[in-house]
């Protein structure tokens, strides 16, 4: 069966599949209700999408856009009904039911008092109720509270609070890439609402595409992930927009020294939808061109656009837009004159990258059990470079066509999914002089990949949770077709205290050529095919959580990464020469890592961090530690509120991570084949380092406490919130590389720093 | 992000580190062309020689370089039919130039297409070096066709055949701010007057009005190619790739199937642009260093306060024994009447001999030489 034919048939087994998956209690209790919210007129208005579900237990269930709600099947005896909706106040109910009777129950929600961030998640109670319901194994939910206490470089950035989390190693000050569980950073799937975006970063790694304002939570799985997921080795971050329903425009203001954030956003339909727009740009590019008479070439921006809807059939419609470059175009003859005085005949250099996304999830209760869900999405990376106005090109760009869809039904016991993912994308590399009609190498690539996935969660009994899942992979191209099986184990040993365990194989079909360096530009995505190989790896996790009442948590979790194959640029590959763009090897990592947090509504709040670890990569039985490899990462991250302001802080002790040393120059001579001599002086000598021993030797330990002050002002109406943040308070001296010299008879060897003290400050204004 | 960390970080220690081994280099290339072949033979360097800025000289490639040159080797060819060739060392007594430098005699029409030659060395302190090329099929170009090159009207369309067993061809063009130089697969290339330079900082154009300009197409081998292809990653140091067994370099071979000579020119419309004659004197003319200018507003500025690009050549007086050009590169600049022009040594824009600093005044351009002083008077033609 080709598998064209497959995917299809994947998609009509969806359709099929049975209603009920699971049995069904014979006298299961029934709350119904209306859920209202309180507007900004004091008049109480009907709240769609507002979840309700009964504490410790996978019944729940949506609102639909009268605000009411069943749930058909609530276990009996004394529970608790608890009513979400981001932006307002959890809401808990106290219930006794009784087999085969029906409990009404209204509720108003009040709006959440936390002004700058009024439509976020509140994490606390997510974890709280994850912990009860999940196995919940290696996964992090960031309260957007929490990520606006933590000290920013230049602008708030989720991805730098992200680093901070258990298990992620940040590889230096300049790069926001994400080292997860000994996994590069290109094993991470990235997701804006579930949808992939393939290079989330700007100006080569030191700031995310994700916009502060824009960013309504954020969940992060660090290994053992279930079934839905794939296509990444080593973890999945999800970031989901913020939604605003209430009534009106709400606008929200950033400025920083980096930039400037718009957002814009509001309920409509009678707080049925919620829409939001928001834009970044950076402005050193215009501030350069106003205070001086040279020219600054770069500047990124970003748009974002997100807007979901509750029909009055039960039916949910999402859209998500984004769209984010980055532009490094200089005409190089505009430069102000410096000590090179003639600059009129410089060339044009252009060089640009970015995301764009848009997706559509359409999502449809079907009764109060069964909710079946359709995406459809379209995500690309591209990036161009120009130099000299067409002497020397290069492109890439992944495009992909997206279609996933599932079917959950919950039951008492069990709640189960089965969905399916079907993606054709086209990849393309490519390099040449236009000028000169040359190609030095272009290729293409049209892979289709299908998934099928089924997962299940099992309540064994009030202790044991249960959640197993398969999923199918296939790939054209390759013919490879592949079954990867994931479990998780969660016991209670306690109301408050949980020991999990979980398992899972994991494959990766998009590799990246951006290889193992200290900094990380962006990746160049080429997808397996007949020369590339399929990363496979195993994920074996095992740990303990214990809740300490409703806001304190510590988790702790020794995990072992077994990667069958993994691929890593081969920095010598030819670009004329297909199959040699990787280099396949072996590797384990393994570790400890924990998390102890502490989120109040009100007072001190934050966490402390610890990894261990250990990464190896094995070839032609020579084995190395790939450069991220750090063995201990300490975070401290502490927010309190003091009179009218904000303290924030966060301090890092980690050790080094591996380099390899430069052990001396060769100097590369070039043969000219007009005087047939060796060398003519011009071009000028070029040394070349030669490297010793692959990362044989480690960089020295790093520290860094960062501080932030916030401060609420409330003027005319509008909430103002400046702040001053400063990275590197006491200037620790911290080694991003070292540059040897062999070229004078003295050799030496440099450090060059990681962020030296780094002052910033900004304002945010929302209205 | 490189701009990033330039502005951002900063050096926060500088230690000296211990020397480590030398290793053994080499540099290699059998040419079709060449009236003989030479290996170069040095070490790598561990920070026990400063390098100087060089005066280089073709003669001794690498003690003008501040290479670290590996004197009295034994270096052999041995060739497909079986022949072994040895090496000579250039070295002179009396000028102590040519260390280091091997030199078969080995005439290039005497290569044998397709065959495989084994170079194997043998230092004094007995450590061995070996690599083999094989020499690519195809006709030597071994006289260059001299064109007239307009760059604002011309470009040059090159083809060439075939060759069996090259691995690529590599073109390159010679600039006066570094070659032009690049691999590719196929059998043609365009060549348009605005092309740019993007192995040159500043990204200047390949075609520089005033400078002749040679361009040549060599079928390479697969040595060649890997060698001039790749570079160590700066912070790494991997990424060469190495085919020397024993040491490190490149040992491989091409053969010239272009050699195009161009005299490139361009549309002479701007008032500093012309043929310029020295007037003065008969004591004046008999001491003037140059003769007569020819130039060309290369680029116009791209801002008001910059000048224009100017470049041409000069007719230079050589002295009783001088050596160099008679005929010589000039680059400068043109703004408001204002002129400066540096008169390089060659054709390299790396070596300044003179500076001439003077004012355009009509058909006249008078002004100083910064370097041996006095005045200079020059008129349009």
């Amino acid at each position: 069966m080709s598998l064209r034919r497959a995917c299809w048939s994947i998609a009509a087994l969806i359709a099929f599949a049975p209603a009920r998956l699971v049995s069904q209690d014979a006298r299961p209790a029934v709350v119904a209700g209306r859920v209202l919210v309180r507007a900004d007129t004091a008049a109480t208005v009907p709240a769609s999408g507002v979840t309700v579900g009964v504490v410790g237990t996978s019944i729940v269930a949506t609102t639909a856009a009268d605000g009411r709600f069943v749930l058909a099947s609530a276990p009996t005896g004394a529970r608790t009904l608890r009513i979400r909706l981001p932006g307002y106040r959890t809401t808990d109910r106290a219930l006794r039911l009784v087999g085969g009777d029906t409990v009404r129950v209204d509720v108003v929600l009040e709006r959440s008092v936390q002004l700058l961030s009024p439509v976020r998640t509140d994490a606390r109670r997510i974890e709280a109720e994850l912990f009860q319901t999940r196995p919940n194994i290696s996964t992090v939910v960031i309260e957007a509270q929490a990520m606006a206490g933590v000290p920013r470089v230049g602008e708030a950035d989720v991805v730098r609070v992200v680093q901070l989390m258990p298990g992620v190693v940040a590889r230096n000050d300049f790069n926001t890439g994400l080292t997860v569980r000994g996994g590069e950073a290109d094993q991470n799937l990235v997701l804006l609402d579930g949808f992939t975006l393939y290079n989330p970063f700007h100006l080569g790694g030191l700031f995310s595409t994700f916009m502060d304002a824009t960013v309504g939570g954020i969940e992060l799985l660090t290994g053992a992930f279930p079934a839905r997921y794939g296509g990444r080795l080593s973890s999945v971050l999800d970031v989901r927009s913020a939604e605003d329903f209430r009534p009106g425009v709400h606008t929200t203001a950033d400025l920083s020294a980096l930039g400037a954030t718009a957002r814009f956003a509001g309920g409509f339909g009678g707080g049925s939808g919620a829409w939001s727009i928001a834009g970044r740009r950076t402005y050193a590019d215009a501030m350069q061109s106003i205070f001086t008479d040279d020219v600054f070439p770069y500047h990124f921006h970003d748009l974002q656009g997100h807007a979901t809807y509750a029909l009055a059939n039960g039916t949910r419609i999402s859209v998500t837009a984004y769209q984010g470059r980055d532009v490094l175009d200089a005409d190089l003859a505009s430069f102000e004159a410096d000590s090179i005085r003639v600059k009129s005949n410089r060339g044009r250099w252009a060089f640009d990258w970015g995301n764009q996304l848009l997706g559509v999830v359409v999502a449809k209760d079907l009764g109060a059990r069964t909710t079946i869900e359709q995406r459809l999405s379209t995500s690309g990376f591209t990036t161009r470079l120009d130099l000299g106005s067409g002497a020397s090109t290069q492109r890439s760009e992944v495009r992909d066509i997206r279609a996933a869809g599932s079917l959950r039904v919950r039951g008492d016991v069990h709640d189960g999914a089965i969905g399916y993912e079907l993606v054709a994308q086209r990849i393309r590399y490519a390099s040449g002089s236009p000028q000169t009609e040359t190609t030095l190498f272009d290729l293409t690539q049209r892979p289709v990949t299908a998934a099928l996935w089924l997962d299940d969660l099992w309540q064994l009994s009030p202790r044991w949770l249960l959640e197993g899942g398969l999923r199918a992979e296939a790939l054209s191209g390759r013919s490879w077709a592949a079954l990867s099986p994931r479990v998780s184990l969660k016991y209670f040993v306690s109301p408050q205290l949980a020991l999990t365990a979980g398992a899972g194989r994991v494959t990766q079909t998009m590799q990246s050529l951006a290889g193992d360096g200290a900094l990380r530009y962006f990746d160049v995505w080429l997808a397996s095919d007949s020369f590339i190989p399929v990363s496979t790896a195993w994920h074996w996790v095992a740990g303990a959580e214990r809740r300490m009442g409703d806001a304190g948590s510590v988790r702790i979790e020794g995990f072992v990464k077994r990667y069958d194959r993994v691929l890593e640029a081969d920095p010598s590959e030819d670009p004329q020469v297909r199959g040699d763009e990787f280099l396949s090897a072996t590797g384990l990592a393994y570790g400890v890592d924990m998390i102890a947090r502490w989120q109040r509504r009100s007072g001190a709040s934050g966490w402390i961090t610890y990894t261990y670890g250990v990464s190896r990569r094995a070839r032609d039985g020579r084995t190395w530690a790939p450069g991220s490899d750090r063995r201990h990462d300490l975070n401290l991250v502490a927010t309190r509120p003091l009179a009218k302001y904000r303290l924030g802080a966060r301090f890092n002790f980690a050790t080094g991570t591996p380099y390899t040393p430069i052990v001396g120059g060769v100097t590369r001579r070039v043969y000219d084949p007009s005087l047939d001599r060796w060398g003519t002086g011009d071009p000028e000598i070029l040394i070349e380092s030669l490297g010793g021993a692959h990362n044989s030797k480690r960089f020295p330990v790093t520290h860094r406490l960062d501080l932030d002050v916030s401060r609420e002002l409330v003027v005319r109406g509008a909430t103002v919130a400046p702040y001053i943040s400063v990275a590197n308070v006491y200037n620790a001296r911290n080694v991003f590389v070292y540059l040897y010299k062999y070229s004078t008879d003295v050799p030496t060897r440099r450090a060059i720093s990681q962020f030296p003290i780094l002052p910033s400050a900004g304002v945010r204004v929302a209205f | 992000m490189s701009l990033v960390v330039l502005v951002v970080a900063c050096e926060i220690e500088k230690v000296e580190i211990p020397r480590p081994d030398r290793a053994l280099a080499l540099h290699g290339v059998l040419s079709a062309s060449a009236y003989s072949q030479v290996v170069l033979l040095e070490r790598t360097r561990n920070g026990s020689v400063s390098v100087r800025a060089p005066s280089f000289d073709l003669e001794d490639p690498l003690g003008s370089d501040s290479g670290i040159a590996e004197p009295d080797a034994i270096v052999t060819l041995t060739t497909p039919s079986g022949a072994t060739l040895v090496a000579k060392e250039d070295i002179t007594e009396l000028f102590g130039t040519g260390s280091g430098v091997y030199r078969f005699s080995l005439s290039g029409s005497a290569l044998e297409r397709n065959g495989t030659y084994r170079l194997s060395v043998l230092t004094r302190a007995g450590e061995q070096l070996a690599a083999e090329t094989i020499v690519p099929g195809g006709v030597a170009a071994v006289t260059a066709e001299p064109r007239t090159f307009d760059r604002a009207t011309d470009e040059i369309v090159l083809e060439w055949p075939e060759s069996r067993s090259a691995r690529s061809y590599l073109v390159r063009i010679e600039t006066p701010f570094g070659p032009r130089s690049f691999f590719t697969d196929g059998t043609r290339v365009r060549l348009g007057g605005d092309l740019r330079n993007s192995d040159a900082d500043g990204l200047p154009r390949v075609f520089i009005p005033g400078f002749p300009q040679a361009v040549t197409v060599s079928a390479v081998d697969s040595n060649y190619y890997d060698w001039f292809r790749s570079h160590n990653d700066a912070l790494s140091g991997t990424g060469l790739l190495n085919r020397v067994r024993g040491g490190l370099g490149v040992f491989g071979s091409l053969v010239r199937l272009r050699l195009l000579d161009l005299n490139v020119v361009a549309p002479q419309r701007e008032a500093a642009a012309g043929t310029f004659r020295f007037v003065g004197t008969p004591a004046e003319v008999s001491s003037t260093r140059y003769l007569s200018l020819e130039l060309y507003v290369e680029s116009a500025a791209a801002r008001g306060d910059q000048p224009d690009a100017l470049t041409g050549r000069a007719v230079k007086r050589l002295s009783l024994g001088e050596a160099g050009c008679g005929l010589c590169g000039v680059l400068g600049s043109a703004s408001n009447g204002h002129v400066e022009l540096q008169f390089l040594s060659a054709w390299s824009a790396r070596d300044t001999a003179e500076t001439f600093v003077g004012e355009l005044r009509g058909d006249t351009l008078i002004g100083t030489y910064r370097g041996a002083g006095g005045v200079g008077r020059f008129v349009r033609q």
